[in-house]
């Protein structure tokens, strides 16, 4: 890539921003770069063109940018996101977290603009592997477990993606990364859907979100719940838009998601199971497929990035300070920390999608075009799933939180850069809502809804009244508790231990036993056919084989070492693995 | 901001009368509203919007806790103590 080239890339402003951050950081100007960086960024969106950083390498053409408006709104929420959360982790010290949130963006955009799927991989790994840093930084032996997982899921979703992508390759020697019809998706492409299904958390295979986000640290988890599964409804956007599985999953998962956020205790797990839910949204109005659908998935994408951070933001602001993030530890905590109270609250309307709020704008989009499509029970669930959201994050996370019974809980406001960010975000939540054009313009294709009719307005009025009756109604019942909801994570996670123990228990035994008898049988019997061979030596015939008696005693020990047993080993392995097939590719 | 809030808490049941006189407005709301382009059956049918969410709020909630109760909700350790075991 030519070097003029590079620096229109967004993503290699993260890069060399990642890289100069040490040298900043010893001049105790860290913020500087923090701030800069994703301004700079957010400037450069607006002067791209439509194609850029082609290069041919080894047979391979690889197209680091094209853009188009799909891309573009993407590329513009991601670096307001980028900025906004830089601003709430200024107060953050150690400047590895900052590397790992500023590669984490780079992946993001990187993917984002990717013309080809060799790049998009490339990318999509390095966001993976970033943001498990942004979970180890949290430091707590849950944390860094939940950081292995996250981390070994990426590494097998990435495996199938790959997988996927040589399967494309061999089939049709195209890896340009374009929408793939309906009719003519082969094995690969579906490969390449379930890679990147993943990332969306679709379930089954979600499982990893509400693992991860809640034990990752306070601002890590304001940038994950937004660039993860985002990219991922990009990717799906532009590959797959119209594929009926989707249209079906993405109805499904908005009622998973909102389901488990009705029962969890954890403010930060109700919003990770959330997120399923609001990406449910985006993945079932890809599926739809029409222009209205796409668009609305694309205009929820950004509102929800959003408000979700919005709310992440909250309760991280409350984690920060009371080091408390269960629902049935808090509450009562409004006259402690007001502003943060508001933000939370005025994060949890706009996700309900009250009338001026970015949600009245987005989330209705998306129900009115299945219901034009006549979808009737993909809309009946979105609709219940709207139920479900003003229930969980509309109302019963602000008020075990703020108001509720007071918990005594001592606290106090967060610090002023965690306020400026909730600002930002607050006031767009309110912006897109009173002024939704600003979003509509930005959408790929032309938009003919309005939000603001009378009959919508009356429609949502209800919804959110009657569901606020039936929270009064039920308040008690819904009282949280201290409970550990399973999930489709148990299989890993028992499995893993049956694993883990069939590892330690009867193949250690074995592999102890067989070591045993190498011990007492094997090395009498290379001792005796070392003697024999340097009698064979000794007797003159001058052969290669002088010293192989040593080494075959060498190799048995070298064998009985090589099973550590130590997790963190293996996923090494794993990742070495990977980057060897990685290079492989791209250097035969 | 914070007193505000504490004297609404403290008259709860006047807010209580506002929300369910807000909860007929929505009904009455419901009568004068033009319909353009019902979608299904149900959008014309006044009120069926709250019917839907009462009866999809309680349902959920009931479904939702009811299962947590009888299968999923396990100890918060659930993950944990297993973990420790096989440390040893």
């Amino acid at each position: 890539m030519m070097s003029s080239t590079i620096f229109l890339h967004p993503a290699s402003y993260f890069i060399l921003g990642a890289l100069l951050l040490p040298i900043f950081a010893r001049f105790k100007m860290q913020k500087v770069i923090l701030l800069a960086v994703p301004l700079l960024a957010f400037w450069q969106i607006h002067a791209l063109p439509e194609s850029f950083g082609v290069c041919h390498f080894m047979g391979f053409e690889l197209v680091f940018g094209k853009v188009d408006k799909l891309t573009y709104v993407f590329l513009h929420v991601f670096t307001l996101m980028a900025l906004i959360g830089a601003i709430y982790c200024l107060h953050v010290k150690e400047t590895g977290h900052h590397i790992a949130a500023f590669l984490y963006v780079a992946g993001s955009l990187g993917t984002t603009l990717a013309g080809d799927y060799l790049t998009i991989f490339i990318f999509w790994e390095l966001m993976a592997f970033a943001s498990t840093f942004l979970i180890w930084y949290r430091k707590r032996k849950r944390s860094i477990e939940a950081g292995y997982r996250y981390l070994l899921v990426h590494t097998a979703g990435g495996l199938i993606l790959l997988a996927g992508i040589f399967l494309r390759y061999q089939n049709c020697h195209d890896l340009s990364f374009t929408q793939i019809a309906v009719d003519g998706a082969t094995t690969a492409d579906y490969l390449i859907m379930i890679g990147f299904m993943l990332n969306a958390a679709v379930p089954p295979i979600h499982a990893w979100l509400p693992d991860a986000y809640p034990e990752a640290t306070v601002t890590g988890a304001v940038f994950m719940c937004a660039f993860t599964t985002k990219t991922a409804v990009y990717v799906l956007a532009r590959a797959f838009p119209g594929f009926e599985m989707l249209a079906i999953m993405g109805a499904i998962m908005t009622l998973y998601g909102v389901g488990y956020a009705v029962i969890e205790n954890d403010a930060r797990r109700i919003l990770a199971y959330h997120i399923v839910s609001q990406v449910g949204y985006m993945v079932c109005g890809i599926g739809i497929g029409t222009a209205m659908a796409v668009n609305g998935a694309c205009a929820h994408a950004y509102a929800h990035i959003l408000y979700k951070a919005l709310l992440f933001m909250g309760v991280g602001a409350v984690l920060e300070m009371t080091g408390k993030s269960k629902l049935n530890e808090l509450g009562g905590l409004y006259k402690r920390m007001p502003w943060a109270m508001i933000f939370t609250v005025i994060g949890g309307v706009a996700i309900s999608g009250f009338p001026l709020t970015s949600g009245f704008i987005s989330k209705s989009m998306i129900i009115a075009a299945a219901g034009e499509n006549h979808r009737l029970i993909l809309m009946i669930m979105l609709s219940l799933a709207a139920v479900g959201t003003f229930l969980s994050v509309g109302i019963k996370l602000p008020y075990f939180v703020w108001f509720g019974k007071d918990s005594g809980v001592e606290a106090r406001e967060a610090p002023w850069n965690m306020n400026a960010a909730m600002v930002i975000a607050a006031f767009m939540c309110i912006f897109l809502g009173v002024y939704p054009e600003y979003l509509y313009r930005m959408l790929p294709f032309p938009v003919h809804y309005h939000p603001y009719t009378l009959y919508h307005l009356s429609e949502t009025l209800q919804i959110l009244g009657f569901t606020g009756l039936g929270f009064y109604l039920m308040v008690n019942y819904l009282h949280p508790e201290p409970k550990c909801n399973l999930d489709v994570d148990w299989f890993y996670r028992k499995g893993a231990l049956v694993f883990m123990w069939v590892a330690s228990k009867p193949i250690s035994i074995a592999n102890d036993w067989i070591g045993e008898v190498y011990r007492t049988v094997g090395l009498r019997f290379t001792k005796a056919v070392a003697r024999a061979l340097s009698w064979f030596d000794w007797e003159g015939i001058d052969w290669a084989v002088d010293g192989s008696a040593r080494g075959v005693v060498k190799g048995g020990d070298k064998m009985r070492t090589l099973q550590t047993g130590k997790i963190q080993h293996y996923v090494g392995g794993a990742v070495a693995a990977l980057m060897i097939v990685l290079l492989l590719v791209v250097f035969l | 901001m914070a007193q505000i809030l504490s004297y609404l808490q403290a008259h709860a049941k006047v807010l209580k009368w506002v929300f369910f006189a807000y909860l007929l407005g929505t009904l009455l709301f419901d009568f004068l509203v033009e319909r353009h382009h019902p979608h299904f059956w149900g959008d014309s049918v006044i009120g069926f919007w709250a019917i839907f969410s009462i009866f999809g709020c309680l349902g959920m909630i009931v479904f939702c806790k009811g299962l947590s109760h009888v299968w999923l909700a396990q100890r918060e350790d659930f993950y944990d103590s297993e973990d420790s075991d096989n440390d040893e």
